[in-house]
């Protein structure tokens, strides 16, 4: 490998190990600026609420092939239509692709050459973060989906990223999802685990005109893993991409979404973070109105208990002659202890004059007017607030299409909001 | 029933309730009407148990119990219910998961089987029919984007789901078509029996004429200024209030 200087131990960690043969370039590319790069530290403005010093203080290996029992976390709508990736590894036995409909690429990326030019191709133009290229020096493996023209794929497609380690480790998932004019798909990607270890997936999107992705993001990392994403899609004239981003594990969590709108398409980042004791979850997402006429919703939540702390700095971008743009953005947070904290930044950059951008920020209490309704119809104090606690984080799954995909993900957010007791979904 | 001797409460330390006595017996229907910013809302908010309002003095007893000494949810556990003037929206939490949970906390007070999603979903739907609800609006959550009109037929819903022994409904009418007036008047009548009684506070002797009072109660500055017979409602509404008002400074409305 090239020679590199790098202050901080992390780096050196994880660069040392031999680089993968497949995407030369592309991870020549990412080493190359990695060279002379460190750790951003609070001083960095992006970085300024989140301290790396305890990522920096463990030391990552590679993670090893491992088997794991993965009938926990099937979901019985993609028994058929799920990849499972264990420590960074295609697990072929725990994986079943026989129910994908004929045409549609659902493969490990190392076994799909086809994708060989497509992977990296997604770029905002921006400097990649830095783990944005580690992921790209070192990753493994990870899926690659492409549907195409006109396809509308009925069954959801799982993506499960599994990592259990004895000793800390570094995994590097890698997804490339690519959309021909017209599909449409449904993508449920979950990332969870057990131990110490650190996840820095990659995830490009590409949707053609007119094709539409819904895509729900699970993070249920270990309480002791670092989880720090990445994703970039670009959503061609009349596509949409919807997204939802739910992040209940971990003890850091980072999420970089950048969204892409060409003309008259649509994108949906929303987000919800449950978070309790020390956890961190940091997310920085990029809107980018590149033309005309497309529409954007953000809806960000957090649910904030204990030391645990969320931060939200939501940027988004009219570019000049984005006309007719109208963007909506939303950050509401709840506080449930005095030791909780939030920060949360709206991030503004209109270069055109016919749009409608609206945003607003909120961080509370739950509302003392809506506890004495549910009261005054018979439910405790304690129930009142575990159920309005409960409908704030809810109120995020509403869209989600696949009824079983929800149940799953209301089941998870009832676990966390003590609102299971209430049996409010059996 | 209910009965209040003398009732005084502020909120943020304003007094708004002066001094209010009242007894509605079972079977009885009584109606308060009076001008805006009188405190009829704040009565049904403090005998609801609204955290906000302070009681300063006065004594309530609902079947025999200090209604004080109790919270707002064994308030509504025991038999009470306000239908609200403004119903609160609650994002995330289904109508139909709602009901079914404040329906079972009173069945566990009350010592009756609670009922499990399939009974409940057949007990729903009459109860709907009752109200003429369209069944979409049990999935969506608890009155969020309900129009007015939806929310207060929402509020009847919940009445005729926990079956109160005392329903005090606030301005049930504002906001109501012609046929949802109907519509609700005759449910609300239909769930009244000899063994419950209701309040109704309104501006409006429309909805008198469906569901008929007893007794009509004017209720300005936080007093009860004059009570007498359903013929007063259309009084009010052919005279106002200043001839109540200019009787009771006299010392005669009484
Ligand atoms: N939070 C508050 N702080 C201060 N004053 C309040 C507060 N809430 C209510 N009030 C005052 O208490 C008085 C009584 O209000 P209430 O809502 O009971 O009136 P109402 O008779 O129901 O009027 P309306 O017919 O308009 O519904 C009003 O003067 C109102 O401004
Ligand atoms: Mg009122």
């Amino acid at each position: 490998m090239t020679s590199m200087v790098v202050g901080s131990n992390l780096l050196v960690d994880l660069l040392s190990g031999p680089r993968p043969a497949e995407w030369a370039s592309l991870r020549e590319a990412a080493e190359g600026r990695l060279e002379g790069r460190d750790l951003p530290t609070t001083k960095d403005e992006a970085w300024k609420y989140t301290d790396l010093k305890a990522l920096a203080a463990i030391p990552f290996g590679a993670a090893p092939r491992a088997t794991v029992d993965i009938s926990a976390y099937l979901l019985p709508e993609m028994v058929g239509t799920r990849q499972v990736f264990v420590n960074g590894h295609h697990a072929p036995h725990a994986s079943c692709a026989s129910a994908v409909p004929a045409g549609v690429r659902f493969l490990p990326l190392s076994t799909a050459s086809e994708a060989c030019h497509a992977l990296g191709s997604v770029k905002n133009g921006l400097t990649p973060e830095l783990f944005e290229d580690l992921n790209s020096a070192r990753f493994e493996d990870g899926a690659v989906i492409l549907v195409p023209k006109n396809l509308k794929v009925a069954l959801p497609l799982h993506l499960l990223f599994l990592t259990r380690a004895d000793a800390p480790v570094a995994v590097f998932p890698r997804v490339l999802v690519v959309l021909e004019p017209g599909a449409e798909l449904e993508l449920v990607e979950e990332h969870l685990g057990e131990g110490t270890y650190l996840s820095c997936p990659v995830v490009e999107v590409r949707i053609g005109e007119g094709a539409i992705l819904r895509h729900e993001r699970v993070q249920r990392e270990s309480p002791e893993a670092f989880h720090i994403g990445t994703l970039k899609a670009e959503v061609g004239r009349h596509g949409q991409y919807h997204s939802r981003t739910l992040s209940f594990g971990a003890r850091f969590s980072r999420q970089h979404p950048w969204v892409r709108l060409a003309e008259g398409a649509e994108g949906t980042l929303d987000g919800l973070a449950l978070l309790d004791d020390q956890q961190v979850a940091d997310t920085h997402s990029f809107m980018h109105h590149a033309e005309p006429n497309a529409v954007s919703h953000q809806l960000h939540k957090c649910i904030v208990d204990g030391k645990a702390r969320a931060i939200f700095n939501g940027q988004v971008r009219v570019a000049p002659g984005a006309q007719g743009t109208d963007a909506k953005q939303q950050s509401r947070n709840l506080l449930l202890s005095e030791t909780a904290r939030v920060d949360t930044k709206p991030q503004l950059e209109i270069y055109a004059d016919d749009v409608k951008c609206s945003h607003g920020a909120a961080v509370g209490q739950l509302d003392p007017e809506e506890l004495f309704y549910l009261e005054s119809r018979g439910l405790n104090a304690d129930d009142a607030r575990n159920l309005l606690t409960y409908g704030f984080a809810a109120d995020v799954l509403q869209r989600v299409p696949v009824a079983s995909v929800r149940r799953a993900l209301r089941q998870l957010v009832m676990a966390r909001t003590q609102a299971a007791s209430l049996g409010v979904l059996a | 029933m209910l009965l209040i001797k003398n009732l005084t409460a502020s909120i943020n330390g304003t007094p708004v309730l002066k001094g209010i006595d009242l007894e509605i017996k079972a079977g009885e229907i009584h109606a308060i009407m009076g001008p805006n910013g009188s405190g009829k809302s704040t009565l049904g908010k403090v005998l609801a148990g609204h955290p906000a309002y302070e009681v300063t003095g006065g004594e309530v007893l609902f079947e025999g119990r200090d209604l004080f000494s109790m919270a707002a949810d064994e308030r509504a556990r025991a038999g009470l219910f306000m239908g609200f003037q403004h119903p609160i929206e609650v994002p995330g939490v289904s109508n139909s998961s709602f009901l079914r949970l404040a329906y079972n906390k009173k069945a566990e007070a009350e010592g009756r089987d609670e009922l499990d999603p399939l009974e409940f979903d057949d007990f729903i739907h009459e109860k709907i029919k009752l109200v003429a609800m369209r069944e979409e609006f049990l999935d969506r959550s608890l009155n969020e984007g309900f129009s007015g009109g939806e929310k207060k037929r929402n509020e009847i819903l919940q009445m005729a789901v926990l079956e109160p022994k005392l329903a005090i409904l606030d301005e049930l009418d504002s906001g109501l078509d012609i046929d949802a007036l109907r519509v609700l008047g005759d449910a609300v009548n239909r769930l009244q029996r000899a063994d419950r009684a209701l309040l109704i506070i309104t501006h409006f002797p429309r909805i008198l004429e469906t569901i008929q009072p007893h007794y009509v109660h004017v209720l300005s500055g936080g007093r009860i200024l004059k009570s007498a017979g359903k013929e007063l409602a259309l009084e009010l509404e052919e005279r106002g209030y200043d001839w109540v008002l200019e009787a009771s400074a006299a010392g005669g409305a009484r």
